[in-house]
Parts: structure tokens; C-alpha cells; sequence
């Protein structure tokens, strides 16, 4: 009974959430412009709704309540590169828009082609891309999973429910494009931040009388020693961790394709800057999660390991009425959904553009959108192989995808200079930060003398890159070979 | 000239702040509002920086 009425309130939320997207783009043609990145025309609030979505995402709404569960103060890092992104984001989106305005670019790797002409470090750039999204939208369908298994009461089979969910968001994609998961992102934050607020305020006030209350009987568990503080510099995942992630994600988090895409599409360069000054506030939203996990901490203890991401979901299926579960479910699946959606586009889009038309695969606007088209459920169908086989936790998938992507800050922070290095110098410290970053995998290695590892790739990166330019002079015969898409 | 300093130290206020600044405010005591001081701090920047960020804008644009 229970179940019935959670899954039925899960159903029709998301799927009035996925009309209103439709309903967004009604009347509106669909060309490579229009489906990627909005047609260029996407006003302030949209916007903001747009580079939100990055925030909101299963990720924030399990995964950082499973962190202060599991591993305590070390979560508090999320709090600081959201915030950090977004100064980066103030002097240097707007500098990637103007860029990408005038020589038309369409997408994330179309920067590289144009900055450093040269296509074939477009196409490595695209590929790069494609490959650390498919675990970011993997991560999406776990937490799905999660979800759904709670809610559900364990009656309803998880493979399923995630394979529906799935079908009908490649479907979606398929179909709206960017305007139209920017509208469905309304109704997802809208939802997300209800589900937030009960979570981080109602549910610690109803068993500690304040969220405040929740961390004092954290602070005085005996079993959980100093969780409210960081470890040491030498601790695994201490300050030492904790600073070198903030930085090393700070920079990565406009280097993602969805991130760039909705970049260009922004309205103009002050649209980018007003929103990166306001856009910090979003992340106290963040706070209310780290409440929930450490509530559900003292409420409901003993989760281990990849087990913490349910913390506080638990707590809502045992002490709440269905209805209540079924609203924080369907916010939790949207949170899910709708960022797969720009994910599962980005990745598609990438391809799409910077392999197959770039190489003449893909020839005309038609055969470009309808092969971007066909990519997202290819991407859909490879994220759902990768979730079938590989089960890890929400933060781990994170993670990789975040040291790959960041190795692509060098190129864009030096493409948006007027003398810029050569695409060998940029393409060799790619490649050398993954190479790092593979035997890193490899070997088990996740923290060099607590630093995070990915802040070595980025050195080894940034190093290659600099002797590689001072040996080879950079080719100043730009523009670039951008073959007319 | 003058407008692009002003917008560059703005900046790095909050990274200092969330960088450095967290090592050194990580303790539990005093509570602000409850909250441990670490975490005080933290969202206090978070806060903040949205001021920095409006004060570098208006610093270089117009």
C-alpha cells in the first residue's frame, strides 16, 4: 500500500516535470543551434537554473548527505569548490562566451579546434569528455536506484524502475535539447529545494529539536569522535585532501561540456557575471544536506560504506507518512534526471560534432542533429551498462570524472589568452595528466602525501605543457580549420 | 588599471578564505549559532563571496 503510493506520487511528478520541458520548446525548430546550446538566446534566469543544475544533482542530494554520514567534516570540501567555481567562473566564463560568439562555437571541445586550430585536439578534448561522462551519468542512475529501492520498500525491482526512468529521459533528451531541460530544471529545483529544507530542517528539529540540536549529539557520540572538524594534514582525506580537492574541483567545474555549453548559451557576458556573483548563494542549500546526513547519523546508525548514501532516505521511509517519502523521492529523481538529461546531450553533443562532422562522418545541419540525436541514446545505453556491471559510491564516480575533466583547465585558461602555446604542447599535457592519472587508477593510488591525486596529474600536465611550448613555438597562422558546421 | 586590482584582490579573499582560512578555523569552539566554528566559517564565506564577487563587478564594469 505504502509503496503504491510513493511510486504513484514518483510518476506523476516526474513525468509533469518532463511535460513542462516539452512544453518549453513547443514551436521551436530544431538545428544544431537551437538543440545544443538554446539558440544562444538564454536569459538570466534560465541561466541561472542551467548552472545550478550542476549543483542539484543526485550527487548533492544523496552523495554529500552520505559523506557527512560516513566520513564526517571532509564533506564541508563540497561547500568550498561550489563557491570557489563560481569566482573562477565571474573572470572567465565571460571571456569563453565572447569567444565562442564570434567564431560561432557550439561546443565544449569546439574551443580547442578554434583556439589552438586544430582539429585533432578538438577530437581528443571530445573524446575525453565523452569518456568521464559516462560515470557522471552512471552516478546518476545509482542514485535512482537508491531511491527507487526505498522507496519502493524493496517491492518493485531496481534494474527495471532505473531502465524506465532511463528509456524516458534518452527519450527526452532526444527530443527537447537544451531550452527544454533548462524548463524542466524549474520544476526540479523548485522540488529539490522543498525536499532539501524538509530534510536538513524539518527531520533534524522533529528528533533533536533544531539541526543545531542533530550536530550536538554528533559532537557527543562517543562513537564518532571529532566528526564536526577535519583530520590532520598527514590523515587520509584530511585538510591537506580537503584544500588540495576544493582547488583541484573548483577549477574542473566549468571544464565539463554541460558546464561550457550553457556558457555559450547564455545571453551575453554580463548575464554569465551577474549570475557567478549570486550563484554562491545556491550552495548553502548544501548545509541543509550535510544537517540531514549527520541526523541520520544518531536517527538510523550503521549504514557502511556505499550504504551511507541512503542515510537520511531511511530515516523518511521509517518515521514519515508515504506521501511525504514520495515527494522526497520524485525531488530525488529529478535531481537525477535532469542533469543526466544536459549530460547525456553534452556527451552526444561533443561526439557528434568534434569526431563525426568535424571528420565529414556527420555532413549538414540535418545529418548533425539527427546524429547528436542518435548519441544520446547510445550514451544512455553505455551509462546503463556501466551501472549494470560496475557498483561503486556516488562520491568515487565523482571523483574520477573530476580529475579527468580538470586536466582540460590548462587549454581553456591559456586558450582564452591572445598568445597561446601550440596544440601539441596542450594536447602532450592531456594526455600525460591522464597517463598519471590511469597509473594512479592502476596502482590503487588515490592521495600522494595527502594530496590529492589528481593534483599531480594537473601538475604533471601543466609541466609537460610548458616544456613542450617552449620547444616547439606555437603555430600563429589561426583561424582555425572549424569546418562550416 | 586600477579597477582590474581592485577586482583581482577581491578575488583572492575568498579563495584564502576557503583554502588556508579553513585550516586554521578548524575547530568546534566557538559556536556561532550553534553551528562549529569550522563549518561557521565556512558558510560565512560562502556568504561573503557573493559581496567580493559584486564588488570586483562593479570595480571593472562601467
Amino acid at each position: 500500500m505504502n509503496a503504491t503510493i510513493t511510486l504513484w506520487i514518483v510518476a506523476v511528478v516526474v513525468l509533469a516535470t518532463l511535460a513542462l520541458g516539452l512544453a518549453g520548446v513547443r514551436g521551436v525548430r530544431m538545428d544544431p543551434q537551437e538543440y545544443i546550446v538554446g539558440g544562444r538566446r538564454i536569459g538570466a534566469v534560465l541561466l541561472w537554473l542551467l548552472l545550478a543544475g550542476e549543483i542539484y544533482t543526485t550527487f548533492t542530494f544523496l552523495g554529500a548527505a552520505g559523506w557527512a554520514y560516513g566520513k564526517g567534516a571532509q564533506a564541508y570540501y563540497i561547500l568550498c569548490y561550489g563557491t570557489l567555481a563560481f569566482v573562477i567562473a565571474f573572470f572567465l566564463t565571460p571571456a569563453i562566451h565572447r569567444i565562442a560568439r564570434d567564431r560561432k562555437l557550439l561546443t565544449g571541445p569546439d574551443f580547442f579546434t578554434e583556439r589552438y586550430a586544430s582539429r585533432p585536439l578538438g577530437a581528443l578534448v571530445a573524446l575525453l569528455g565523452f569518456a568521464m561522462l559516462v560515470p557522471y551519468v552512471t552516478l546518476q542512475l545509482s542514485g535512482i536506484q537508491i531511491l527507487v529501492r526505498i522507496a519502493g520498500f524493496g517491492k518493485i525491482d531496481p534494474l527495471l524502475a532505473v531502465g524506465i526512468a532511463f528509456l524516458l529521459i534518452a527519450v527526452f533528451t532526444y527530443l527537447v535539447g537544451l531550452r527544454g531541460t533548462a524548463w524542466a530544471a524549474v520544476a526540479k529545483d523548485g522540488l529539490v529545494l522543498i525536499g532539501v529544507v524538509f530534510a536538513g530542517i524539518v527531520l533534524p528539529s522533529h528528533f533533536f529539536g533544531s539541526p543545531a540540536g542533530a550536530l550536538d549529539a554528533v559532537l557527543h557520540d562517543p562513537l564518532h569522535p571529532n566528526w564536526l572538524t577535519i583530520a590532520g594534514p598527514t590523515a587520509p582525506n584530511g585538510i591537506t585532501w580537503v584544500i588540495s580537492t576544493t582547488l583541484l574541483t573548483a577549477c574542473g567545474f566549468f571544464m565539463w561540456p554541460q558546464s561550457m555549453a550553457a556558457v555559450y548559451s547564455a545571453k551575453g557576458e554580463d548575464t554569465l557575471r551577474r549570475n557567478a556573483i549570486f550563484l554562491p548563494f545556491y550552495q548553502l542549500m548544501l548545509l541543509l544536506v550535510f544537517f540531514a546526513g549527520f541526523a541520520a547519523l544518531e536517527i538510523h546508525p550503521g549504514l557502511k560504506g556505499p550504504e551511507a548514501d541512503q542515510s537520511y532516505m531511511l530515516v523518511v521511509q521509517q518515521y514519515y507518512p508515504a506521501w511525504i517519502l514520495g515527494i522526497i523521492t520524485a525531488a530525488g529523481v529529478l535531481a537525477g534526471l535532469v542533469p543526466a538529461a544536459g549530460q547525456l546531450l553534452a556527451a552526444a553533443s561533443i561526439v557528434g560534432k568534434n569526431v563525426l562532422a568535424d571528420y565529414g562522418i556527420a555532413r549538414g545541419d540535418a545529418a548533425q542533429t539527427l546524429a547528436t540525436r542518435l548519441l544520446v541514446l547510445v550514451v544512455a545505453l553505455l551509462a546503463f551498462g556501466f551501472w549494470a556491471l560496475a557498483h561503486t559510491t556516488l562520491v568515487g564516480l565523482l571523483l574520477i570524472g573530476y580529475n579527468g575533466i580538470t586536466q582540460l583547465f590548462p587549454g581553456v585558461v591559456l586558450g582564452v589568452a591572445t598568445r597561446r602555446p601550440s596544440a601539441l604542447a596542450v594536447g602532450a599535457g592531456i594526455v600525460a595528466g591522464l597517463i598519471v592519472l590511469i597509473a594512479f587508477a592502476i596502482l590503487g593510488i588515490a592521495q600522494v602525501d595527502g594530496i590529492n591525486g589528481g593534483v599531480v596529474a594537473l601538475a604533471a600536465n601543466v609541466a609537460l605543457l610548458a616544456i613542450v611550448a617552449a620547444v616547439v613555438p606555437a603555430n600563429r597562422t589561426a583561424p582555425a580549420a572549424l569546418p562550416d558546421a | 588599471m586600477q579597477g582590474r586590482t581592485t577586482a583581482v584582490i577581491c578575488a583572492l579573499i575568498p579563495f584564502l578564505a576557503l583554502t588556508l582560512g579553513v585550516a586554521l578555523a578548524n575547530h568546534v569552539e566557538p559556536r556561532v549559532l550553534g553551528l562549529p566554528f569550522i563549518l561557521a566559517w565556512i558558510s560565512g564565506w560562502v556568504l561573503l563571496t557573493p559581496a567580493c564577487l559584486w564588488i570586483a563587478y562593479r570595480s571593472t564594469v562601467r
